[in-house]
């Protein structure tokens, strides 16, 4: 559980209202009286203290369609769950009540940090600046080595919560001079609601809005979106459809589908691949998903390929030697991607950014800190390369679907 | 008492013969109740007064029914030895009810109550519980936190030490957290289904129920909810537990499931009552079966839904499914 209680102020009228209605109503679920739960402690204008709830805030879901016998299909990710009247869909959030699909986690928030961007990681996204970073509960897919599995793979009413809805979230976020919201932690797709609300008023705010997710969303939901975003990480667990299929409970086909739609829509994107050693790293796979990458996504597209830790399900396996990361890294270079780094390896030099032209040192980073960034006006100071990018909150902010 | 001591000798017997591994606690129990036979015997009780009227105006019968269908069950000569031939006073007993949709009738729980006490287990030592108080309440059963009388929570009653435990347990394709009521406050289930159909799995019943018993089941939704149902009850936190199913079919529902659905409603006013729960089931299914095929709806498996977990739990050798193989008998 994250500093929450620093966070945020008082919860509005709206924040209680909410709760309120899933303490009083069907599903009723948290047993702390809501009088009690935010006394009026605030220090400074933003710290709220006092215990955090375990339930559920009930909230219309977006993309679902109803069936007969007052069955829903939802159609927000590529599961597509049939959920029949009482029951959730796989994602652990939604939930039909009586033909009406349902959100669980609106605003529910279970995490919620002032980060680096560099841990999102986004590295070619305003460097050095902070992201105010927010997860609910719950996730469309299963990865056996889920590092935030203690969210991920639980229901809403299974952990610790704070209700905030976007305008208080917006405030928090002002507060602490953060120039974007991170939408990341657990898997966003399934907040969708709060994401797109949130989203799309922060930037009347002029603050930005990044998700970092695993592409596990249909076209439609994920076009909507992106008319309020500024960025996006993708998760790109592996190439084969088996390692989705084994070790997320996923498929590898809708994520590739995702990826040429954000490529299509134009916004920042990034691309995380967490290699697990033996399931995922063999040389061939990597030079087939860099391969990938080139044909669809082009050259410009950052890649990250990062280190696993022992976890969850996967405890079996040991941490990713350093020296398949700088083989991978190699590989998707070789195979033409300007941009490759190797993460969760702190002062690695591959942490650092070269210009893809003439290879100089343009940013400089320990950790998820940045030492010196020498792009100037998005350009390579030293051969005056354009380097691909968002360089400031201006530029998030002008950002518009390309289609 | 020598029910007790032929029991544990018979126990010890298996037990040697096993050669150290775990036989589920249903079979042996089935086995000893039916020394002679090999047969898996399930009991279906009915009475026509109680398909009228509410369910709590008929408690006494229901207990009647219910003590009439144990001794059935157990070749014993009243109620008294067949609850004993089951529990023993030193037994701490979950009652796992459901209480998601179409629920467990209390006085039906009632009953398994009363038949508990029967058997010297002290009403203390009996916890009536599914996944959530609010659940429960709405059901109609009382809830109860204190530490006199039968107890009644929901696994998110953390106040009294319940919750779900932050291990995760695998067993077969599942990776869960169970229930602590489930895992530390009781030694052994009393599955308390509901006799009715089920959108994925096709019917949902004894072994369904425990579904209920894990932080994540919508996450074992796909296939029919196969293998995933048996991987639950296999775990040994629900295996080594599970002494006896009351399917309560007082008033059950042959489609559109697990939620409410009065169109669907079906009056049966019966138990189905086992030792072998994957035999219970198998009867359970069938009757839903007969009952959809009165009414003109497809069989389960014609509707894209075989509960498939029957069969795949008889294939692991929890119990028997194939109805010819099994003792029904009809009160
Ligand atoms: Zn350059």
């Amino acid at each position: 559980m994250d500093d929450l209680s620093n966070l945020f102020c008082q919860p509005t009228r709206r924040d209680l209202m909410r709760w309120g209605v899933a303490c009083g109503a069907a599903g009723a679920l948290c047993h702390i009286d809501i009088q009690h739960a935010f006394p009026q402690d605030v220090a400074g204008g933003l710290d709220l203290a006092g215990p955090r709830l375990k339930g559920v805030v009930r909230h219309p879901a977006m993309f679902w369609e109803k069936l007969d016998e007052n069955r829903v299909k939802c159609v927000l990710c590529p599961r597509e769950c049939q959920v029949a009247d009482v029951e959730r869909g796989y994602c652990g959030v939604r939930e039909n009540q009586v033909g009406e699909y349902q959100t669980l986690v609106y605003g529910a928030l279970c995490s919620a940090n002032v980060d680096p961007i560099e841990k999102k990681p986004l590295f070619h996204y305003q460097p050095g600046t902070t992201a105010f970073s927010i997860a609910t509960a719950g996730c469309n897919i299963e990865c056996k080595f889920c590092q935030n599995w203690q969210i991920s793979q639980f229901r809403p009413e299974q952990v610790e919560s704070i209700p905030v809805d976007p305008e208080r979230l917006i405030a928090a976020c002002k507060a602490r001079q953060s120039p974007t919201i991170a939408y990341t932690y657990s898997e966003p797709v399934i907040f969708y609601e709060y994401m797109h609300d949130t989203a799309a008023l922060a930037r009347e705010h002029g603050i930005g809005s990044v998700m970092i997710s695993n592409g596990y969303i249909q076209e439609e939901p994920l076009r909507r979106l992106c008319r309020h975003l500024t960025g996006v990480k993708i998760d790109f667990k592996a190439f084969t459809e088996r390692f989705y299929a084994e070790s997320c409970a996923g498929e590898l086909k809708p994520v590739l589908k995702t990826l040429e739609v954000l490529k299509d829509i134009g916004i920042w994107l990034e691309l995380v691949v967490l290699i697990v050693p033996t399931l995922n790293d063999s040389p061939d796979e990597i030079r087939r998903m860099g391969e990938w990458v080139i044909e669809h996504l082009g050259p410009d597209v950052p890649m990250h390929f990062t280190r696993f830790h022992p976890t969850y399900r996967v405890t079996n396996l040991p941490r990713t030697p350093v020296s398949t990361l700088e083989r991978c890294r190699q590989i998707a270079l070789d195979a033409g991607v300007h941009y490759v780094y190797a993460g969760n390896v702190a002062m690695h030099p591959s942490e650092n950014t070269y210009c893809h032209n003439c290879q100089h040192e343009l940013i400089r980073r320990l950790g998820f800190r940045v030492r010196f960034n020498r792009i100037t006006d998005g350009k390579c100071p030293n051969c005056g390369t354009n380097i691909p990018g968002v360089w400031s909150q201006e530029q998030a902010l002008a950002f518009k679907p390309r289609t | 008492m020598p029910r007790q001591n032929s029991r544990r000798q018979f126990l010890a017997q298996v037990g040697a013969a096993g050669a150290g591994t775990m036989l589920p606690t249903s079979r042996l129990v089935a086995a000893f109740g039916e020394a002679t036979k090999s047969k898996s015997r399930v009991v279906v009780a009915r009475d026509e007064a109680l398909t009228k009227g509410r369910l709590s105006e008929h408690r006494d019968l229901i207990t009647k029914l219910l003590d009439a269908a144990m001794q059935r069950l157990t070749n014993a000569p009243d109620a008294v030895g067949a609850w004993r031939q089951l529990f023993d006073p030193g037994d701490r007993v979950g009652i796992k009810v459901n209480t998601l949709g179409l629920y467990t009738q209390p006085a039906v729980v009632d009953a398994i109550v009363n038949g508990l006490k029967q058997a010297g287990v002290p009403a203390e030592k009996i916890i009536i519980w599914d996944r959530f108080d609010v659940e429960l309440a709405r059901a109609g059963f009382k809830l109860n936190k204190s530490s006199q009388g039968v107890q009644c929570r929901g696994t998110d009653a953390e106040q009294v030490g319940s919750g779900y435990e932050r291990q995760i347990e695998s067993s077969g394709r599942i990776g869960s957290c169970f229930s602590r009521i489930a895992t530390r406050q009781i030694d052994v289930l009393i599955s308390v289904p509901v006799l009715k159909d089920h959108n994925l799995a096709g019917a949902s019943l004894g072994m369904k129920n425990f579904y209920g018993a894990i932080h994540n089941p919508n996450k074992y939704h796909d296939h029919n909810c196969d293998p995933y149902i048996v991987d639950v009850v296999s775990h040994r936190y629900i295996r080594d537990k599970w002494r006896l199913t009351v399917c309560d079919a007082t008033r059950a529902q042959y489609n559109a499931g697990p939620g409410r659905h009065p169109g669907f409603a079906w009056s049966f006013g019966g138990l189905i009552v086992g030792t072998d729960y994957v035999a219970a089931d198998a009867v359970a299914a069938d009757l839903l079966d007969t009952q959809r095929k009165v009414k003109g709806l497809k069989a389960l498996a014609d509707d894209g839904r075989p509960a498939k977990h029957i069969s795949t739990a008889a294939a692991r050798g929890l119990g028997e499914a194939d109805l010819g193989k099994i003792d029904r008998i009809e009160v």
